[in-house]
């Protein structure tokens, strides 16, 4: 056999782990089109109505009272209930995972379980604890402390539906970190909060900006439970998202979707940090580091 | 099975893993393709398993141009260094696997198959663990059901990319009598990886020294060690 | 002597981590679960039954749970597709598409639920298209199933995801020379691989959408026996100050949650049984 006949170059075969061109062409043309239909349709559909009588016209009805009063309450929830839950998270995913005791796992379920009730039904607890025909809702009532339709039921309600985000974050990657660096800063002589503020935090930091993000984008954008306890009252428990419903039933399209912009450009802000997280600090964060 | 390897080489992007390298393997021959790590020497046996395809030069089953072959028509009992056993079936339907993914006309009828599994599975000296799922086995075992699997679809020529690479010393040497014993019974051509010269040395009837994707040597364990043809062989084998 | 309910530490912090946890669950989650399942109690089983036991009632929660469960049926397939396509190949707009993912999370669902029938109403973009064959989409079942199949779509394939990057190229490339075609290998290597993250990402999708409200609402139309979900009956009970019954429905939407969170767990254990780690 001569040199010559092995020189040919073959044909390039696809690898034994891939699916032929047309089946990925498929896919992935699925994938565009599915995406495209479910969610970048409802995404640039919220700013062309919002503009559909032009710019002005939509900033002057951001510019009302009920928008301005509603953009107010949001603003005012989101600032009590996150830094309330991300306190929580730090303190729940610090108990969880310095300490060893009975009942762990059932703990964390019962954290978790927000997540599992409807946002309705979450409401509806919120009412039936607090509401006035309550023993602690009328108690609370009769002392001029009002908890259902104000401010205290609408941050209740905020907080419940958005409890597990900052604990279920930061309890992966605290349980991957260990104890030891705590460890050595105690044997050091650090106090508590010194351990605390020096070694935990500055480990965990992305990881809780990252709950914090995803717990914010809920509170300000939760409607289903707001719903049942705020009593939808305008220019004192209307938050944005009740707020975009009553304009949009009184036929105030633009009105309705301007607001519903607003909470749009905070959802896509959102995603954009998320994403910048997930690629910059993938290593500490626990949603990007299971593979 | 008599295997020919004509001036393959590899680029993986700009970097060469095989230079052309030629080589021919006698039919029945039990061969170590022995060398560093970054030798080419998996990438050699992937090419014979139809798992890489070669930048340039041809492969011949005897005699017969089989470098186009994919993976599936090549009919190579391969092994793989994590074993690669499917963890979500038993011990038996593992081996019975690629019986099961012939087409309807060339399957065997249920019963063949199940005397077929455990003839292998007396083959491989563990008769009893059909029903077992892998994570229940030892390492040793895993190899075994590996091996048992690969010779299921009656495999032209036998490839192995570092068979003992995962396990403890005692049982690689159990391992290596086991692979002989098998390649004395079925006759098959068989080519596998490694790294030890030790492993080479005594267990193979043909070495291929190889070294930054050039063959540095290829003969008998006893040549090699009397005649090393170059200073990296000597090195290697520490003569 | 048992085990310690709490073992020795030398952390620091137990007492204020412990007490800030257990206070805030209290408050905030437990307390008020209690208190609804406390007023189902004053209310009686018989109450209870009587209140849920009607047909705009049953209709509504059935209503739910069917279109959910074809919803979920919905992103399972095209989840997991996603997922693989998302994992696996490279091309142009895929982290767009990967990022996009997560808009239904990150949305609200107000601002979804008015898109989406500014979109399928009979004169939106799609529903003008599909009245064109005379389909109507928006305050029909239909609306309902795509407000739906829109807020269940990330969870199966956010499940899905990390467990297509764990499956090691060995298995395939094993199969492969075992001479198994790339379709077979697909559906008996890689699906059984795949089925329990894609099950529980199911079963979460449906939980989601069981309970799901604000997305629903404004494409639906509401028409009782028709197009009216069980949550919206807790709302309309509520605003009438039927407080008794609201807590009746809640309570069946509970625990209807909660048979779906035990059918997650339960998935979670067979799996880890079945498949094991080496």
């Amino acid at each position: 056999m001569s040199n010559t006949s092995f020189t040919g170059s073959p044909t390039r075969f696809r690898s034994a782990t891939e699916e032929s061109a047309a089946a990925r062409l498929v896919m992935i043309v699925f994938a565009f089109v599915g995406l495209t239909i479910l969610v970048f349709a409802p995404l640039v559909a919220v700013f062309v109505v919002a503009l559909a009588d032009g710019v002005v016209a939509s900033l002057k009805s951001l510019a009302t009272r009920d928008a301005r009063d509603a953009i107010r309450l949001t603003l005012t929830i989101a600032a009590i209930s996150v830094p309330l839950n991300a306190i929580f998270g730090v303190a729940a995913a610090w108990f969880i995972t310095k300490f060893d005791f009975r009942g762990k796992a059932f703990l964390i379920t019962l954290i978790d379980l927000p997540f599992s009730v409807s946002l309705v039904v979450a409401g509806l607890c919120i009412v039936l604890m607090f509401g006035t025909n309550s023993f602690v809702g009328g108690w609370l009532v009769a002392n001029g402390y009002p908890i259902v339709f104000a401010l205290p039921g609408i941050i209740l309600a905020t907080m419940f539906v958005t409890f597990p985000f900052v604990a279920r974050e930061l309890i992966p990657v605290m349980i991957e970190q260990g104890r030891a660096e705590e460890e050595a800063a105690l044997t050091l002589g650090a106090s508590g909060w010194r351990v605390f503020f020096t070694v935990t935090l500055p480990n965990i930091r992305w990881a809780l900006l990252y709950g914090v993000l995803l717990c914010n984008a809920r509170a300000m954008g939760e409607f289903g439970a707001v719903a049942v306890v705020s009593g939808k009252i305008r220019g004192q428990t209307a938050t944005m998202p009740t707020t975009i419903e009553m304009l949009y039933q009184e036929y105030l399209s633009v009105a309705a979707f301007s607001l519903a912009a607003v909470l749009a450009m905070l959802a896509l802000v959102t995603l954009l940090l998320k994403t910048a997280l997930e690629i910059r600090h993938a290593d500490q964060l626990a949603t990007t580091r299971r593979a | 099975m008599h295997i020919e390897i004509g001036e393959i080489s590899k680029q993986f992007g700009t970097t060469a893993a095989l230079l052309p390298v030629s080589l021919a393997i006698p039919s029945g021959a039990l061969v170590a393709l022995l060398g560093p790590s970054g030798s080419g020497k998996t990438t050699l046996l992937r090419i014979l398993g139809g798992l890489e395809f070669p930048t340039a030069g041809r492969v011949l089953f005897d005699g017969a141009d089989a470098t186009n072959l994919t993976v599936q028509e090549r009919r190579a009992g391969f092994v793989f260094q994590s074993y690669a056993l499917f963890r979500h079936m038993t011990v038996f339907d593992n081996i019975a696997y690629g019986l099961n993914a012939r087409p309807r006309a060339q399957r065997p009828p249920r019963d063949e198959m199940a005397r077929r599994v455990t003839k292998l599975l007396e083959l491989i000296q563990l008769p009893d663990i059909g029903a077992r799922y892998p994570s229940q086995l030892s390492g040793g075992q895993r190899q075994r059901v590996a091996l048992a699997r690969a010779l299921a679809i009656e495999p032209r020529m036998l490839l192995l990319d570092e068979p003992f690479g995962a396990l403890d010393a005692k049982v690689r040497k159990e391992l290596r009598q086991g692979l002989r014993d098998i390649h004395d019974t079925t006759g098959l051509t068989t080519v596998f990886v490694t790294h030890d010269q030790d492993e080479a040395m005594e267990l193979a009837d043909l070495v291929v020294v190889m070294s930054m994707g050039k063959i540095e040597q290829v003969g008998k364990p006893a040549d090699i060690r009397a005649r090393p043809a170059t200073p990296f062989v000597r090195e290697f084998i520490g003569v | 002597m048992g085990r310690p309910f709490i073992h020795r530490s030398s952390m620091p912090g137990l007492g204020l981590s412990m007490g800030i946890t257990l206070t805030m669950l209290s408050l905030i989650v437990l307390l008020p679960i209690g208190a609804l399942l406390l007023k189902g109690a004053n209310y009686g089983l018989a109450g209870m039954w009587e209140t849920v036991n009607r047909e705009r009632v049953w209709t509504a929660l059935f209503l739910s749970f069917r279109l959910s469960l074809f919803a979920a049926v919905f992103n399972l397939v095209f989840g997991v597709l996603l997922a693989w396509v998302l994992v696996r190949y490279q091309f142009w707009g895929r982290r767009i598409l990967d990022a996009a993912v997560d808009l239904p999370f990150a949305l609200p669902t107000a601002v979804a639920g008015i898109s989406l029938t500014a979109l399928y109403a009979p004169r939106g973009f799609f529903g003008q298209m599909a009245a064109e064959i005379g389909w109507k989409i928006a305050y029909t079942q239909w609306g309902i199933f795509i407000a739906l199949v829109f807020v269940g779509l990330p969870f199966v394939t956010r499940t899905v995801q990390p467990v297509i990057e764990e499956i090691e190229r060995e298995v395939e490339e094993a199969s492969a020379t075992l001479g198994a075609s790339r379709l077979y290998t697909l559906r008996h290597v890689i699906w059984p691989m795949l089925t329990p993250a894609a099950l529980t990402g199911f079963a979460l999708a449906l939980a989601r959408a069981v309970g799901e409200y604000g997305s629903v609402i404004f494409i639906a139309g509401n028409i009782p026996l028709v197009t009216e979900i069980a949550p919206l009956l807790i709302i309309i009970q509520l605003e009438e100050f039927n407080y008794d019954a609201a807590a009746a429905i809640g309570i069946a939407m509970l625990l209807i949650s909660f048979a779906m969170l035990l059918v997650i767990n339960l998935i979670q254990v067979w799996s880890r049984r079945r498949i094991g780690y080496v």
